[in-house]
């Protein structure tokens, strides 16, 4: 063994810590062992969270977590504008045939009425005036 | 502490003993206090990444297998919290580029000094070596542990480890030559 492994050695032998070192560790660990009530437990979190968020890598997550989201949001009220576009003509489509077949079933109710009345059908009544104007 | 005692003492810490658990640190103090401390040079820093280890200890009790497995994980957490805690702590205070062995201070002729200032030089000589270096040298000289070892704590080749160390011991023994002459190198 040469003299600077000798030297090294005396310079790294070993240092005790201050005497209440292992009753200072177990009194940290037990202060973190009892739980801390919600709210506390709520605000460290957020703490944590917003000390995390503070790194750079996180700061770059966040972005791109933020861009998706943005884009995501932007698909959605697309589809939900041409969902609309197209309930907008449904109604419209559904509105023209109630007004169609109200008018067919005036036409009817109107036909019955002068069966009731023992006048012949309008189109019975159309046909037989045709006929008079052809002779 | 015997074998079998030693295991005893783990197993009922590992069962949420805290009369065991403070048994454990007691007797593994001195050496995850001396490896943080010959590493990062100030008690308090020291300290405060021992009660770390402790508290990391605490916490992953179920992990270890026997005493053995106890001293290597604890030679380890150290070393890794140490290198990660200096790494830190550059990236903060912005200090640039790493204090080199060039840029301590040495004295300008030869003069005998006692034991102690001698002890306090080699120390600040090799705080001066960068973070992975200064920690093999730590582990080799406090803890006298062999190169394999070494090499096991610190997740590195062995022969990596070899030249780290051959490296650092030449440019510590040529230092020391040009402070106090040939009788220490």
């Amino acid at each position: 063994m040469n003299p600077l492994d000798n030297e090294l050695k005396s310079a790294f032998r070993r240092v005790e810590p201050p005497p209440d070192f292992a009753k200072r560790v177990l009194s940290c660990i037990q202060a973190t062992e009892q739980k801390p009530g919600w709210r506390q437990a709520l605000v460290s979190r957020l703490a944590s969270r917003f000390k995390l968020a503070r790194s750079r890598r996180l700061r770059w997550v966040t972005a791109c977590a933020l861009a998706c989201l943005i884009a995501v949001a932007a698909v959605q009220y697309r589809r939900y504008e041409r969902r609309k576009v197209e309930g907008e003509m449904a109604r419209a489509q559904v509105m023209l045939a109630l007004r169609i077949a109200s008018d067919k079933l005036n036409v009817a109710l109107k036909s019955v009425e002068r069966v009731d009345r023992g006048q012949p059908p309008e189109r019975a009544r159309r046909k037989s005036s045709r006929r008079m104007e052809h002779l | 502490m015997t074998g079998h005692h030693a295991e005893d003492v783990l197993a009922r810490s590992a069962r949420g003993d805290a009369a065991a658990f403070e048994q454990i640190v007691r007797e593994h103090q001195g050496m995850v206090f001396s490896l943080a401390y010959h590493f990062c040079g100030d008690p308090s820093a020291a300290e405060e990444l021992a009660q770390d280890v402790f508290f990391q200890l605490y916490r992953n009790l179920r992990a270890i297998k026997s005493p053995a497995h106890l001293t290597f994980w604890l030679r380890k957490v150290t070393a890794h919290r140490s290198i990660d805690r200096a790494r830190r702590r550059r990236h903060d205070l912005l200090l640039g580029p790493p204090l080199s062995l060039e840029d301590v201070p040495e004295p300008m002729a030869p003069m005998p000094l006692p034991e102690v200032a001698l002890a306090g030089k080699v120390r600040r000589l090799v705080q001066a070596l960068p973070a992975k270096r200064r920690m093999v040298v730590v582990l080799r000289y406090q803890e006298e542990l062999e190169l394999h070892e070494i090499a096991e704590i610190m997740e590195m080749p062995i022969n990596t480890v070899k030249s780290c160390l051959e490296r650092s011991l030449a440019i510590l023994r040529a230092k020391l030559t040009r402070c106090f002459g040939d009788v220490h190198a």
